[in-house]
């Protein structure tokens, strides 16, 4: 029984929690409104004047576009998702190594920091055909292409993270006789991670774009070729259903990072939550 | 209970009978610059095993410096520091120093308990016997409830409570201080100063308190040690022979007054040249 008005206790906290003022519900019915809204204006004029469909297709064109087949669409996106997945992986440990490396030492640091941020500079469009040529025409390239575009927002988020550290914490670690190791383990990786969260979000959205870019220049599955493909048979609601999938991953995508940041960094979170 | 000066002229004794000594220290930034700083010069301090000793003075003359060399966080350039005949960088690896910092500096993704016991967990020491020294410690300091909370949730007051638990947790034999209440309200401040009282008599531990209030270090002392700055200096120790255990109550005793006048006009002194 007590169990019972445990449960019960928890669904009404849950439940209020939903409603409360800011709570999920909240924050979820102003997006949805304008979603709704905008699709049927959009449906509305595009009926009203006549717009032709290669310039502005319809949602429901868009919708159909997928609808008569799906598997097709969900297949290049599972494509472009296992790249930017792995260009992700790669890029970040890449990028966590290299950034500790810059904030262990300055002069490392200060040798290679302005090459690699011109080399970020560069339009990943000039640099995607060089690594194509390196990597040959498999999906390795594409994820080369993604490796490259995503490593650095967190090489430099990690190091200045690993910078952020407070003094006088250091001074504690200092008089309790702490280890190299436990002022890393339990000091200033714990205090980086609010920025490596930040780098971890823009390589997401990097990453989807690297895998994109990649197959624009060269590809025959992905996202990106059908792109191309439908840009070149002037197959517009393809494109824009090809489109609103990439946006998809890309939202997911993220969106995963986030619930992952809740739950390591909870103290950080709960921080923003209060203000 | 201090001996400032006279040390030179009789440094065995001062060895043989003190827990902290501090002789000939100095300390010198720059110095193969062209414009070397004297931040601390020809510092003489022996201090008893239990007592309670405050550092005071102007801002510059070298009172938190010193406490950083006697708690191995600077090296001072010449001179010695002995705490229980060790070298501080001994006394510290040996677990001997517990030092309490102006912010109290907590690892926001930990909680209270696991924060007191930080000290204990980066020693090696198991997790058990680590609660059970961190649940006692909150007891000490008065943080019961508080053990799951996050240090976010605290007030400044009971940070620095946490703080002081945590600075304790190794059983040290000295509690080096720095300001350790000087961003809390006057109540607060208080407050604490008399949990310091209690957890110097209840655990007999040395105490070095850095503050720039002569109230509080007349009020918690048993020796003052005024220094001036340009270089840092020891210009007068001041024995405080109020009776213990103290109170708040200790601040309406005439003699109480009598010594904040004589810190006063000392303190001033530092003052003149600036």
């Amino acid at each position: 029984m007590s169990s019972l008005d445990a449960a019960r206790a928890a669904d009404s906290t849950a439940l209020r929690k939903l409603i409360a003022p800011n709570g999920a519900f909240d924050q979820i019915w102003p997006p949805a409104l304008t979603f709704v809204v905008v699709v049927v204006a959009w449906q509305a004029l595009i009926r009203a004047f006549e717009i032709p469909v290669y310039v502005l297709p319809a949602p429901a064109d868009i919708w159909l576009a997928f609808a008569n087949n799906p598997h097709t669409l969900l297949s290049h996106s599972g494509i472009t998702l296992f790249e930017a997945i792995a260009g992700f992986v790669l890029g970040s440990l890449l990028g966590a190594l290299l950034g500790t490396l810059f904030a262990y030492s300055p002069v490392i640091a200060r040798g290679f920091l302005p090459y690699i941020i011109a080399a970020n500079t560069i339009p990943v469009v000039a640099v995607a055909p060089i690594i194509i040529i390196w990597f040959g025409h498999g999906l390795g390239s594409k994820i080369a292409v993604t490796t490259f575009l995503s490593f650095f927002p967190l090489a430099l988020n990690m190091m200045k993270g690993l910078q952020s550290y407070d003094r006088t914490v250091m001074d504690v670690f200092h008089i309790a006789a702490a280890t190299g190791p436990q002022r890393f383990f339990k000091m200033r990786l714990p205090s980086a991670l609010p920025y490596v969260f930040v780098g971890l979000k823009l390589n997401v959205t990097f990453s989807v774009i690297g895998a994109i870019v990649a197959e624009f220049v060269q590809a025959d599955k992905g996202l990106g070729f059908v792109i191309m493909t439908s840009y070149r048979t002037l197959a517009m609601p393809r494109l824009w259903a090809a489109m609103v999938m990439s946006a998809l991953i890309g939202i997911v995508f993220f969106g995963l990072i986030a619930l992952i940041e809740r739950l390591v960094v909870p103290w950080h979170t709960s921080m923003h939550d209060q203000s | 209970m201090v001996d400032a000066g006279l040390a030179k002229d009789a440094p065995a004794t001062a060895e043989r009978s003190s827990f902290l000594s501090v002789a000939e220290l100095s300390l010198v930034y720059g110095a193969k610059g062209d414009t070397p700083v004297r931040a601390l010069s020809d510092i003489n301090l022996a201090i008893d095993e239990g007592s309670f000793v405050s550092l005071i003075g102007p801002s510059g003359c070298g009172k938190s410096t010193l406490l950083r060399i006697i708690g191995d966080l600077l090296a001072p350039t010449g001179g010695s520091v002995e705490i229980g005949g060790r070298v501080p960088r001994l006394a510290r690896l040996n677990r001997e120093i517990g030092f309490v910092f102006q912010e109290a500096a907590l690892l926001e993704w930990r909680n209270i308990r696991d924060n007191i016991a930080l000290p204990l967990e980066l020693r090696g020491v198991g997790r058990v016997e680590r609660e059970r020294k961190a649940d006692e410690l909150i007891r000490l300091v008065g943080l019961e409830g508080f053990h799951s909370a996050w240090p976010r949730q605290l007030s400044g007051g009971m940070r620095q409570r946490a703080a002081i638990a945590r600075a304790l947790s190794t059983d040290p034999r000295i509690l080096l201080l720095d300001e350790p209440f000087g961003a809390l309200d006057q109540i607060t401040r208080d407050r604490l100063n008399m949990e310091l009282a209690r957890i110097h008599e209840i655990t007999g531990i040395t105490v070095v308190l850095v503050t720039h209030s002569i109230r509080e270090a007349v009020l918690l002392s048993d020796s003052i040690v005024v220094m001036t700055p340009r270089p840092g200096k020891v210009s007068r120790i001041i024995e405080v022979d109020l009776p213990r255990p103290r109170s708040l109550g200790s601040r309406d005793d005439g003699r109480f007054d009598q010594l904040v006048k004589v810190g006063n006009r000392e303190l001033e002194k530092g003052y003149h040249d600036v």
